[in-house]
């Protein structure tokens, strides 16, 4: 299932921590995009909306949006406004560039048009850096660093996640720049400082840009879940900045819980999120011996996935909170790790489902959902 | 409660059409009403003398809250009630969605149970190019639809595609086709072709419209013929045509033409201009 161009752009864009959104659509699409990033950090509020009503949508909204704009500047302080015009302007026509061009205003602006209907959730995250790319400035090199391209700051474990990525690359010796989207406004401006980037997932045409632009290499990982996930990750990284570091890891936690893993293999289990799903199978069935019966993304059909879950023996779920009614129509437990998670919290950032802590943390997770599932008793 | 609407390609005559109905029916005292969704807003400006403040005006000024029926409703020749639904202006917004809300905040604001008109006329902007603009002929507003046309290949055009939004809508609402509005003003003036379209469509021809000198300069004084010349013979087409239309029970689901029957009338038209070329006669009939 896909939230389309608007969300996306709307992740992208949120994810620089410091700077204010301004979204140019009517209030359901604002809401809905803000409740999925509010669940895990609910004083994050930095955005604003034109909030079009019938009247804008009849007369055009290009009046709302200035007046957005010159008030948005005047209540938040922050340095960028960021504005994503949605469905309905775009529907109607609104000039959003001649409304941005018509005021002057303490912060920078940069805008976007971002269309539901005109193209993914990932479309709208790639388009949305793209826009952003040109904030960046020409920095001086910092040796054996890397920017993490593809994250959203509503990515469920983000900030453990991110904690454990740089805890793991630092150990190689290798620093992080910059987290993008998941980072300050300056930090996003430092980009090009980085000697690669890496992109998870997504934010390939950002990576792109910069090659171009700044000279800048890059790389395309999975998402480091798992133990050899994350072995293959880091060493890849350390391979291509001529680092050469030999990962390590630690299997102690798993021989603790040993017999529960041994019973679990062969579980068969059913998989379902973005370019997160498809990491997160390779760690179940390469490194749990789970069964993965099947494996949807995004850009696939919904309904045929249910169908196909449905006539498979899958007795655990892994998706997004989006899955809870299938798992519940099934009697399986459901294991949340990817976009969007609302029934969920993630408030303490050194349980991560990325890294050697991350497969510990998954694992056990696994273990305790399927042990206390009430259904299954 | 009788309700119809008239639709037609722009500049056909709908505007002149309606005024004149609305004032020929009032003069039989009649509580007439008329609501124009072309947003030009034009409409009722013969009736009243004047143009008139648009529901989407007030709307705007005043917001959905705060305004009241009086704010757009206003009395013209004959006591006929006028309404404008209005629009943006050319370039912003969304004109469809204009039509949709003014005739949300009409029925909102009780002005049917209020004033309740003996007759509702809508005059509705020409092509239906989107679903705003065939709101119309949803949700029961009108029983029939009356289309305009002159002997123009892009009147009949256009005509032909409201008989293909009547015909989409047919499943979900009551509204049909009541019949076919002939203006003699244009460049060719062959009544049989428009017989022989509206015959084609399932209906026939309601009334024909002869060219007048009568309706421009009746205009120019911002006047209906039939205040302006109550007398004429062209105020008696109209009389005629407004009673034909009120009586009329003849509704049908028209058959629109294919492009290959469109183009069989365009190439009788053609030839009729090419005679009058030739000859250097006038097809145009009596003037």
């Amino acid at each position: 299932m896909d939230g389309g161009k608007f969300f996306g752009a709307f992740r992208a864009s949120s994810g620089i921590t410091d700077v204010v959104v301004l979204n140019h659509v009517p209030v359901g699409c604002n809401w809905g995009a803000a409740i999925f990033k509010t669940t895990s950090n609910q004083f994050d509020m930095r955005h604003a909306c034109t909030v079009m009503h019938e009247r804008e949508i009849v007369f055009g909204g290009e009046d709302a949006l200035r007046e957005a704009l010159i008030r948005a500047d005047d209540l938040y302080d922050t340095p960028l406004l960021l504005v994503i015009a949605g469905d309905a302007p775009l529907i109607i026509g609104d000039d959003v560039e001649a409304v941005v061009n018509s005021v002057t205003l303490d912060a920078e602006v940069v805008w976007m048009e971002a269309a539901g209907f005109k193209g993914s959730m990932m479309d709208g995250y790639e388009e949305a850096l793209l826009r952003m790319a040109g904030l960046m400035k020409e920095s001086e090199t910092i040796e054996d660093s890397v920017n993490l391209i593809g994250f959203s700051p509503d990515d469920f474990k983000v900030d453990a996640d991110v904690k454990e990525i740089k805890r793991l690359l630092r150990d190689a010796g290798i620093e992080v720049n910059s987290v993008i989207s998941k980072c300050s406004l300056e930090e996003f401006r430092r980009a090009p400082a980085a000697e690669l980037n890496v992109v998870l997932g997504q934010g390939t045409l950002l990576a792109e840009q910069m090659k171009k632009e700044f000279g800048l290499p890059y790389l395309k990982m999975d998402y480091p879940y798992g133990l050899d996930g994350t072995s293959h990750f880091v060493g890849a990284i350390s391979d291509d900045l001529g680092i050469g570091h030999e990962p390590e890891f630690d299997i102690e936690p798993f021989k603790r819980v040993y017999l529960y893993l041994h019973e679990l293999y062969g579980t068969p289990v059913s998989v379902i999120g973005d370019f997160h799903a498809e990491a997160m199978a390779n760690f179940l069935d390469g490194e749990l011996g789970f069964n993965v019966e099947v494996l949807s993304g995004n850009e696939d059909d919904y309904f045929e996935f249910e169908e196909d879950v449905r006539n498979s023996n899958t007795t655990i779920l892994f998706g997004s909170s989006f899955e809870q009614n299938i798992a519940e129509t099934l009697n399986i437990p459901l294991i949340r790790f990817c976009y969007p998670v609302f029934d969920n919290v993630c408030v303490y950032d050194d349980a991560p489902y990325a890294g050697y802590r991350g497969a510990v943390c998954l694992t056990e997770a696994i273990i305790n959902t399927v042990m206390s599932y009430g259904g299954m008793k | 409660m009788r309700k119809f609407c008239m639709y037609g390609k722009g500049g056909i005559g709908k505007s002149t059409i309606v005024s004149n109905i609305a004032a020929a029916l009032a003069e039989n005292g009649d509580t007439i009403m008329v609501m124009g969704c072309d947003p030009k807003s034009d409409m009722t400006r013969n009736l009243i003398g004047k143009r008139i403040p648009t529901v989407l005006d007030v709307f705007r000024s005043k917001g959905p809250d705060t305004m009241e029926a009086e704010d757009v409703v206003f009395k013209g020749f004959g006591g006929v009630y006028c309404i404008e639904a209005g629009g943006p202006e050319p370039g912003v917004g969304c004109a469809g969605r204009g039509v949709i809300t003014a005739v949300d905040m009409i029925d909102r604001l009780g002005v049917f149970n209020d004033i309740e008109p003996d007759t509702v006329i809508y005059d509705v902007l020409g092509d239906v190019v989107c679903g705003g603009f065939a709101m119309p002929l949803r949700q029961g507003l009108a029983e029939d639809v009356y289309i305009v046309t002159t002997c123009d290949p892009m009147a009949i055009y256009a005509a032909n595609n409201i008989c293909k939004g009547i015909q989409r809508f047919a499943n979900r609402s009551a509204v049909t086709l009541g019949g076919i509005i002939y203006n003699g003003r244009s460049v060719v003036d062959e009544p049989s072709i428009i017989d022989g379209f509206a015959e084609r469509l399932g209906t026939k021809v309601m009334g024909r419209v002869p060219m007048s000198l009568l309706v421009p300069r009746a205009e120019l004084r911002r006047k209906t013929v039939i205040e302006y010349a109550p007398d004429s013979e062209i105020a008696d087409t109209f009389r005629a045509l407004a009673t034909a239309i009120c009586e009329n029970k003849d509704r049908v689901m028209p058959e629109p033409l294919s492009d290959d029957e469109l183009d069989g009338i365009n190439e009788k038209i053609e030839v009729l201009l090419k005679e009058r070329e030739e000859t250097g006669s006038n097809p145009v009939g009596d003037v």
